[in-house]
């Protein structure tokens, strides 16, 4: 069974570009959402006694943020069937009301059957901030969630 | 004691079972910023990275460790790579176990190699969370 959905997708596609401003207000957001309450990520006093340059995102969020160009593109988050990132550089987010901005890009780097692999840039001042990061998605033909037949 | 190579293959008990909710899957979507409409409506799932927020529950117990000896804030996160059986969604109720798979010792650092099973009921894995950390002996200066 072929999927008519990886038809035109090859190695090298590229996927729509995004750029995401980090402010605090997103950190003390992902905080809450996460439950992760590390206060490098809130506070700079906290931050500074780490010996980092200031207050860092976590690195979740920017791995979190990084694949919704992958689950923009394949519309369906489900789809993903594997996602793995290295943080290689912690991203600093200053306490104004610009923060700072994270370009992600994503390229398709290997394509098996229906199974795509796209790998991800992210990039902060000028700095590469995840490194091998990779997605692999399933565009085939999924069987229903269990919910769905209940 | 401190942590060892000798400490691969230890095994810590699963946490307390995990209710998964739509509201939390909607506060965490809204934390991303992300708007997908898989996220919201009658029949949601969990944005894959969601998964974090369970096996961290996993990783505090390998972090709290009194025989690892490990200072909880001397320990950067590394790597972090998620396999994914299927979606979480609403109603899901999982526990998360970790185990360590390797203890790399370096200079001034240990490399702890750990993998978190995401299951819900009757054993069934959802997710596998595998992560790399890694902790400075001293404080910095």
């Amino acid at each position: 069974m072929k999927a008519t959905v990886v038809e035109g997708i090859e190695v090298g596609t590229t996927l729509p570009p995004m750029t995401m401003r980090f402010t605090r207000e997103r950190l003390v957001r992902y905080a809450g959402a996460s439950t992760d309450f590390n206060p490098i990520h809130y506070s700079e006093y906290f931050a500074g006694r780490m010996g980092l340059p200031g207050v860092i995102a976590h690195g979740m969020l920017t791995m979190g943020t990084a694949l919704r160009i992958v689950t923009n593109w394949v519309g369906d988050p489900g789809r993903v069937i594997s996602y793995a990132v290295r943080f290689t550089r912690p991203v600093v987010v200053p306490d104004d009301a610009d923060g700072v901005e994270v370009e992600f890009r994503g390229s398709v780097s290997a394509v098996d059957g229906s199974l795509v692999t796209v790998s991800i840039e992210a990039i902060s001042d000028g700095q590469k901030v995840l490194g091998a990061a990779r997605a692999e998605v399933d565009l085939g033909v999924r069987v229903p969630h269990r919910d769905h037949e209940a | 004691m401190a942590i060892t190579e000798a400490h691969a293959g230890r095994r810590y008990p699963p946490t307390d079972p995990y209710h998964v909710s739509a509201a939390k899957i909607a506060e965490f979507a809204t934390a991303l910023g992300d708007d997908n409409p898989r996220y919201r409506g009658d029949s949601p799932i969990a944005p894959p990275t969601f998964a974090a927020v369970i096996s961290s529950q996993a990783w505090q117990q390998l972090f709290t460790d009194p025989e690892l000896e490990l200072s909880v804030e001397r320990i950067v996160h590394g790597d972090q790579r998620f396999t994914f059986v299927r979606p979480l969604r609403p109603g899901d109720i999982v526990i998360a176990t970790a185990s360590i798979d390797r203890v790399r010792l370096r200079a001034g650092s240990e490399l702890i190699y750990a993998t978190v099973d995401i299951t819900g009921r009757d054993t069934e894995l959802i997710c596998t969370a595998q992560a790399t950390f890694s902790h400075a002996r001293e404080a910095a200066a």
